[in-house]
């Protein structure tokens, strides 16, 4: 690849990036996990597996849930990336809808998988306000949670899928 | 106290850390970071079994951005992992697949990936051995000169104080087989090594402090743990550990020896912080698995459905070095005494054995889980031949007060205040037992074509660990500079990996200080600027940190009852506390605030502690309905139940999803489909990453129901134990159970794949 920039926006702030072989530069090869966490400091999605396996590096592209371990940064040039840490209202802080339904039922233990699930089920709620219990176990299918907190995590979404204020 | 006046116990509280979790800001190792440091990586062994002949690491040594790289050739041999002390950190000799060849440190992760392949190894192959029992044969590929037939040295003298416990010998065993009226006699495995699999992948930063000390940043649920077992490999090392939130452990991260000692040995030759992360990959297959355990054994019951008579042979397969799987074995043999509590005769020998493997290490379950996954197949032989209820067989068998056992730590132990009795009823009641239950080999259901049939099945297991290890805690009562209020701080190592126990914790001192839970705080997990405590492991910090806490928060209360005499001018049993001050009992009474009574800018320090006491066993019974598909040979849980008695229940939201983490973590599965297949021509394995090993997704699971009863025993203040960490540990024999039930053919052999399935039907 030619050296050219890379410009990504990711919540709601533009940053633009020279690729290259040179240090500081962002190589053709580098993941959007890596950049997001190495480079912006968005740790809050994790690179578990590496692999597109289990989930938990899951951000939002373009309206998309997708693995950010699987995901090359130099393919989302001029795209809109949400992560976990831009979910919450900047200005005042208030968490987005779902999270609180996490915080009110209790949805992880370890937390380690957590910004995954929460990500892909933004994702499905912003397409699909009101998913049946089958749609939001299929939208989640690709999320590995091994402390096994998936009941609480359903019965979070499903609450926002009803409509339900605690 | 009274109960009734708890303001937060039993009830949910909102974890400390929430809130971070949910928007990501919550900090784990990978996401720490630390000035100047290097990236470490390791090179493996691509055999079994291996003896390295040349190794050349000029290329790799000269790569620009590499600052080490280390071979055996250049660190002592006496450095020497496990228990006893075996393994050097790096040796010329391969005893897994995924062993450590050489250790690279470099300025990034690619540049040492890159040192990795420049690095050039001839290996003599071995022969090897990837069976326990194998293992023990004459003439079996010996993997250390020391363990004669592969059998390591029994006892863990940190857990065994009056010298090893591995062989529980009592009673008279003909007798008691004299006394049976049935008997079952044969070998069952449990022995496909499946991975506890934390979503967050084993990792330590290390950083050299001069001398032979070390700090330790590491992704284990216990520092304590990690400083002791790895404490013996540097000779007159010290580490202090601290730790992060931590991403799933299900006990399987507390030593952590192979990454942090791959960083501590980096961090001393280059002088740099040097951080070694295993990749998911190398955690799946050279990181720690569950035990292997092939049970020969004899159980027998007399006519009212006592156990009577054990004996049994355990082979415990540790994979390739054994680090302290010595206090999982002392914990088996426990365990096995509480299920079967009423039985005086036993001849319970154990051997562990070392196989080309990779390591099996501590897992949720313990060392009990693996070996009641054998042993309650042969229970329920006995229950079958003499055509008992199992329900009513546990219920009669099971520990309660003033039976008495063997522990870990090989001494005699009584059961004190404990009666789950209750607890089995309702849960069975709840489960609808009696209506489903329609006797051994019966289905409870048949599909219209009989193709499809469900079962039923139940398990029972408990664990006294859960009083387990000294551990100490400060609690210091800090006025706030402006206003009149106080924060409430409680000075204790617990690292949060899922269990929400630094905030319950937080809710005991709450109680006893009589302020909101808000204004309680605990201290960063770190092994130096804490007391003593060995972590969550083992459901034990309910009990343990429990008791330390609340003793602590008594004796800052005491402190600063002594302190308010002058000004209130009642005997402290007369004072309570109130509104961050210290009141009469008496109304109207008198009111002197903490700020009053603390000298400015010092605070009031309470200590509380716990010692060791094994004699409040915990309870966890599984309850669950599998279907079975007689054409495809699918089995899957279609329902299941988890009951328990708690004593206390803390917090129900958090119990429950305890309750619920049985299924995790290699457990429920076992029975199922959770395995690692090792290819036997190679040794190596197979199911190397989560796209070949099998876990249950989202969309896979059966309901869930659960019982947790809130009897007040006598443990400690609040009256709860810990029960956790069994919540899965007796789901594999329940499934074995249900699956026999629904086909009428009595299935033993994990995981219950489809093969296992149609082998049983007579279809293969
Ligand atoms: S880390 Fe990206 S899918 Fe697992
Ligand atoms: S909460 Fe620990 S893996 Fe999901």
């Amino acid at each position: 690849m030619d050296t050219k920039d890379v410009t990504i926006n990711a919540n709601d702030f533009e940053y633009s990036f020279s690729v290259g072989t040179k240090f500081g530069q962002l190589s053709a090869s580098e993941t959007l996990a890596e950049t997001l966490r190495n480079r912006l400091g968005l740790t809050g999605s994790k690179e578990a597996c590496n692999e597109g396996a289990c989930g938990c590096c899951t951000v939002i592209i373009n309206g998309n849930a997708v693995t950010s371990c699987m995901t090359l940064t130099v393919d989302c040039d001029e795209k809109n990336i949400t992560t976990i840490e831009g979910l919450a209202n900047p200005e005042t802080g208030e968490l987005d809808p779902l999270q609180q339904a996490f915080l009110d039922r209790y949805a992880f233990q370890c937390g380690y998988c957590t910004p995954g699930i929460i990500m892909a089920s933004k994702a499905l709620l912003d397409k699909n306000p009101t998913p049946t219990d089958t749609e939001i176990k299929e939208a989640l299918s690709g999320n590995f949670c091994r402390c096994i907190s998936q009941y609480h995590v359903i019965e979070a979404v499903s609450d926002i899928a009803k409509g339900v204020q605690k | 106290m009274d109960p009734k006046d708890y303001k937060y116990i039993g009830k949910n509280v909102q974890r400390k850390d929430a809130k971070d979790i949910v928007t990501g800001k919550a900090v784990f190792l990978d996401d720490f970071t630390l000035p100047k440091m290097i990236f470490g990586r390791s090179l493996k062994s691509p055999y079994p079994h291996a003896f390295i002949k040349e190794i050349d690491v000029e290329e790799a040594r000269n790569l620009k951005g590499v600052h080490a790289v280390l071979t055996y050739k250049d660190v002592s041999q006496d450095y020497k992992m496990g228990w006893p002390p075996q393994k050097p950190i790096l040796s010329q000799k391969m005893l897994y697949v995924g062993d450590t060849v050489a250790l690279v440190a470099a300025e990034t992760i690619e540049i040492a990936n890159e040192a990795i392949d420049l690095i050039k190894v001839e290996y003599e192959i071995l022969p090897f051995v990837l069976d326990g029992l194998e293992a023990l044969k004459d003439g079996a590929p010996q993997l250390y000169e020391e363990f004669d037939h592969n059998i390591v040295t029994p006892g863990y003298p940190p857990f065994q104080k009056d010298g090893a416990f591995w062989h529980l010998e009592i009673g008279d065993l003909e007798q008691g087989f004299n006394e049976c009226a049935f008997i079952a006699e044969d070998t069952v495995s449990f022995d496909k090594k499946p991975a506890p699999l934390a979503p967050e992948p084993p990792g330590a930063i290390a950083r050299y402090d001069g001398d032979e000390n070390y700090t330790v940043w590491a992704t284990s649920q216990s520092g304590y743990i990690l400083k002791i077992i790895n404490s013996s490999v540097i000779p007159n090392s010290d580490l202090t550990v601290k730790t992060f939130n931590v991403g799933g452990s299900y006990g399987n991260k507390q030593s952590l020896t192979v990454p942090v000692m791959s960083a501590v040995l980096l961090s001393k030759v280059t002088d740099r912080p040097v951080r070694f992360f295993q990749t998911k990959v190398e955690q799946m297959t050279a990181y720690e698995t569950r035990l292997g355990s092939q049970v020969k054994a004899k159980i027998g019951m007399d006519k009212d459905g006592i156990v009577r008579a054990v004996k049994a042979d355990w082979t415990v397969d540790t994979g390739a070095f054994c680090n302290a799987t010595q206090g999982q074995v002392g914990v088996g043999i426990g365990e096995a005494q509480l299920v079967m509590a009423k039985c005086k005769n036993w001849d319970l020998d154990t051997n562990i054995v070392v196989t080309n493997k990779q390591p099996a290490g501590i897992v949720r379950g313990y060392g009990g889980q693996e070996l009641n996954s054998c042993l309650s197949l042969l229970i329920g032989r006995t229950m079958k031949a003499g055509n008992f209820d199992p329900v009513e067989v546990y219920k009669k068998n099971y520990v309660s007060d003033g039976d008495e056992y063997f522990w870990r730590d090989g001494r005699k132990w009584k059961a004190h205040s404990i009666d789950y009795t209750e607890a089995i009823e309702i849960s069975a009641e709840k489960f609808k037992w009696t209506e489903k239950w329609k006797g051994w080999g019966t289905p409870t259901w048949t599909s219209e074509d009989g193709n499809i049939v469900r079962g039923v099945g139940c398990g029972i297991i408990g664990n006294a660990d859960v009083g387990e290890d000294n551990t100490e805690a400060y609690v210091r009562v800090s006025p706030d500079l402006f206003g009149s209020k106080a924060h409430v701080i409680m000075q204790t190592n617990i690292t949060e990996s899922g269990m929400g126990q630094r905030s319950n914790l937080a809710k005991m001192v709450a109680e006893v200080m009589n302020v909101p839970y808000e204004q309680v705080q605990i201290t960063d997990p770190d092994t130096m600027q804490n007391p003593t405590g060995f972590g969550l492991c083992g459901s034990r910090g309910t009990i343990t940190y429990g008791r330390a806490v609340s003793n602590a928060a008594v004796d800052a209360r005491r402190q600063l009852f002594e302190l308010a005499e002058p000004y209130l001018e009642v005997p402290p049993e007369a004072m309570q506390l109130e509104n961050y001050g210290v009141v009469t009992k008496s109304r109207p009474g008198k009111f002197v605030s903490w700020k009053q009574l603390i000298p400015p800018d010092l605070t009031i320090t309470g200590y509380g502690k716990h010692t060791e006491n094994f004699s409040t066993p915990n309870f966890f019974m599984v309850f669950l309905e599998v279907e079975v598909n007689k054409q495809t040979g699918q089995v899957k849980v279609v329902h299941m139940l988890g009951g328990t008695d708690a004593g206390q229940v803390i917090d129900p939201a958090t119990l429950e999803m305890q309750c619920h983490g049985g299924i995790g973590s290699a457990s429920l599965d076992t029975a199922l489909f959770e395995e690692h297949i090792i290819d036997p021509a190679t040794g190596r394995p197979l199911t190397y990453n989560m796209l070949e090993y099998k876990w249950r997704t989202f969309n896979e699971f059966p309901t869930f129901d659960t019982v947790m009863l809130s009897s007040q025993f006598d443990t400690f203040m609040f009256k709860a134990l810990g029960v956790g960490e069994i919540a899965g540990a007796a789901a594999a024999s329940a499934t074995m159970q249900a699956i026999s039930n629904a086909i009428g053919v009595e299935v033993a052999e994990y995981p219950a794949t489809p093969n296992v399935i149609f082998k049983a039907l007579g279809k293969m």
